[in-house]
């Protein structure tokens, strides 16, 4: 084998390594910014909004953090207490069930509504979807996360 | 964005990217030197202008970006210039006379012809990545763009030429596209903007077909629409590759907005019956089905292609030919014939090999990582729906193609993004691209608040007024 042709080679196998470097630093580059946004996620599943509440409990423009499982009304025992003459006492219920979240209306006397349109059993709702209880309206957003 | 707001110019340092592209750079110039000598039989560098020309411009790019100073990923742009790389390798070592085209009263062959392509491409990616701030003017008129891309699709079946057997090609004058390529673009505007209008209604069920539980009917005829327009792209512009890629891209945009297998299943069983009804009235269909599943049995006339692709896999073995040494043309004639759009991944697998081969593999599918993290980041529904769907675009068009080449799925006539020789095809991917960017950014405006629907304004009314009379009578 001659020179030329050793050479020959050597850039050829040097131009795959360079490939497989260059596929390196980009695995590395997306295990970091993965790691990064791993370690900044909020543990939230995500946050209602409140885009309209008249008499200011829950004040408007609050973002309220969610769990797994939310009920809202008027009782004090409720996770997010919504203060209105429209609301029942134990309105409604919110839930994450596995990858989807759901809202059930408990037995409301004005009723739950999402998107305009009544509850009945569980509906399920997504993020930008609004739901009213009384005259409180909601909307549900993702959970914040920080910018990776 | 008013006029009377200033432009902001804080540049912000794009180190990751700037290191990337760096690595992009010496392995094309390895790549070159490695093709010039062999192409010389001695050490050379051929004509190493094209290959500066391109570097420049990925630097340029760069360092716009650095000036635009948005906070953009910075993986995509190198994945894709070495994309790019690859294909301008590729092109400027088969017969320049294959494409020729002259501008301006000078001939351009198929490699000074691609950097062009690619030149045009690249800005474009670039512009569109800089200045997209909102994304207003694709998410209100999506009904407008769904009734371009149908235009698009009836000036394609009544202006269409024939290239290749399949009707794709439209001239204007001195300009010949394939409009088919910018409409899967509009396709995943129109379909973003309405499922993530919709989605809630298409996520509950109300009719129950045997164990299938179907969204509400009327919800329905989108996606019976979407399946026609699949069909009759195969029937009129017998145009399998482009059938293939706009059904699946709905199919997985609709699971990805209502998370339902059971409408993926009724996609696929859709599809299937459609095929089957295809395949036996159209010989189009039938062939590529049976070359595919014996290219062999006539491997002289119908299956020569797929033949000479799997000898050119074969011959690559690992570690390749090297550039330049394969044997994709044959005097003047090429050895696979359309190896510079259909089959460029079998010619690349050639000469790098299977190890060349993996490493294309993998640059798709960190576009596909990158794409879906945008999407999976992104603030509402509409702009995640459009990041998914037009990384969806990308990725699936390579394994359709690829698979095709490598005879694991049948052979349709579609381009392997921004490596394919085509500016149709180099343009519709820049453009995905520098959406992409731009989606990514993540301090471009807010999206707007959801509009009430003239329903809900109505109830709402109505329940005020219903409170007043509760309260006059307590």
């Amino acid at each position: 084998m001659d020179g030329f042709t050793l050479t020959l080679w050597v850039l050829r196998l040097a131009f795959l390594a360079l490939i497989y470097l260059f596929l390196f630093f980009l695995a590395r580059a997306l295990w970091r910014d993965l790691r990064a946004s791993a370690a900044s996620a909020v543990r939230s599943l995500g946050r209602l909004v409140v885009l309209v509440s008249p008499e200011g409990q829950p004040p408007e423009g609050a973002s309220i953090p969610l769990d797994a499982v939310n009920t809202l009304g008027r009782d004090v025992n409720n996770s997010i207490v919504v203060e209105d003459q429209f609301a029942s006492s134990e309105h409604a219920v919110l839930t994450f069930r596995g990858r989807a979240w759901y809202v059930e209306d408990r037995g409301s006397t004005n009723g739950t509504w999402l998107n305009g349109e009544a509850v009945g059993s569980a509906a399920p709702l997504g993020f930008g979807d609004e739901i009213q209880v009384g005259q409180v309206r909601f909307r549900l957003d993702r959970p914040l996360t920080e910018s990776a | 964005m008013t006029a009377s707001r200033a432009w902001r110019v804080r540049p912000r340092l794009r180190p990751r990217e700037l290191g990337l592209l760096i690595v992009v750079a010496a392995t094309l110039f390895c790549g070159w030197v490695s093709l010039a000598s062999t192409e010389a039989g001695e050490l050379a560098l051929g004509e190493p202008v094209v290959l500066l020309v391109y570097l420049g411009l990925l630097a340029l790019l760069h360092f716009s970006f650095v000036l635009a100073g948005r906070r953009m990923d910075e993986v995509l742009l190198p994945a894709v210039g070495l994309l790019g790389g690859l294909s301008l390798l590729l092109m400027a070592r088969l017969p320049q006379g294959l494409v020729v085209q002259s501008f301006a009263g000078r001939e351009l062959g198929l490699g000074p012809l691609q950097l062009l392509w690619l030149s045009v491409a690249l800005v474009l990616l670039g512009t569109l990545a800089i200045v997209v701030r909102s994304d207003g003017w694709l998410r209100y008129y999506k009904y407008s763009w769904a009734a371009a891309g149908v235009a698009l699709l009836l000036m394609v079946f009544v202006l269409g030429e024939e290239t290749n057997g399949a009707r794709l090609s439209v001239s204007l004058g001195p300009l010949t596209g394939q409009p088919s390529e910018l409409l899967k673009i509009i396709l995943v505007v129109f379909l973003a903007g309405y499922l993530a209008d919709n989605r809630p209604l298409l996520a509950r069920t109300s009719t129950n077909l045997g164990p299938i539980a179907l969204p509400p009917v009327p919800y329905l005829l989108p996606m019976v629409a979407m399946w026609g327009i699949a069909l009759s792209i195969v029937i009129v512009q017998r145009d399998l590759g482009a059938a293939l890629l706009f059904f699946s891209v709905f199919l997985s945009l609709l699971y990805i907005a209502t998370q339902r297998v059971s409408f993926v299943i009724l996609g696929v069983l859709l599809f299937l019956a459609g095929g089957a009804v295809l395949y036996n009235l159209f010989d189009h269909v039938q062939d590529r089905v049976d070359i595919w599943l014996d290219p062999f049995a006539d491997a002289q006339d119908t299956g020569f292609q797929l033949v000479r692709a799997l000898y050119a896999f074969g011959r690559g073995g690992i570690l390749g030919t090297g550039l330049g040494a394969g044997l994709p043309s044959v005097g003047n004639n090429l050895a696979i014939p359309l190896l510079h759009t259909d089959f460029a991944f079998a010619s690349l697998a050639e000469e790098l090999g299977l190890l060349g081969g993996l490493a294309i593999l993998a640059l798709y599918l960190v576009i596909a990582q990158r794409g879906l993290r945008i999407a999976a980041s992104a603030a509402d529904d509409f702009r995640g729906l459009l990041a998914a769907g037009l990384t969806l675009v990308i990725v699936i068009q390579a394994a359709i193609i690829i698979g095709g080449n490598a005879k694991l799925v049948p052979l349709t006539g579609i381009t392997l993004p921004f490596v394919s020789y085509g500016g149709s095809s180099l343009i519709a991917n820049a453009i995905i691209v520098g959406l992409l960017l731009a989606l990514s950014d993540q301090g471009v405006e807010p999206p707007p608040p959801r509009r009430a629907s003239r329903r809900e304004r109505a109830s709402d009314r109505a329940r005020q007024i219903g409170g007043r009379i509760e309260e006059a009578l307590s």
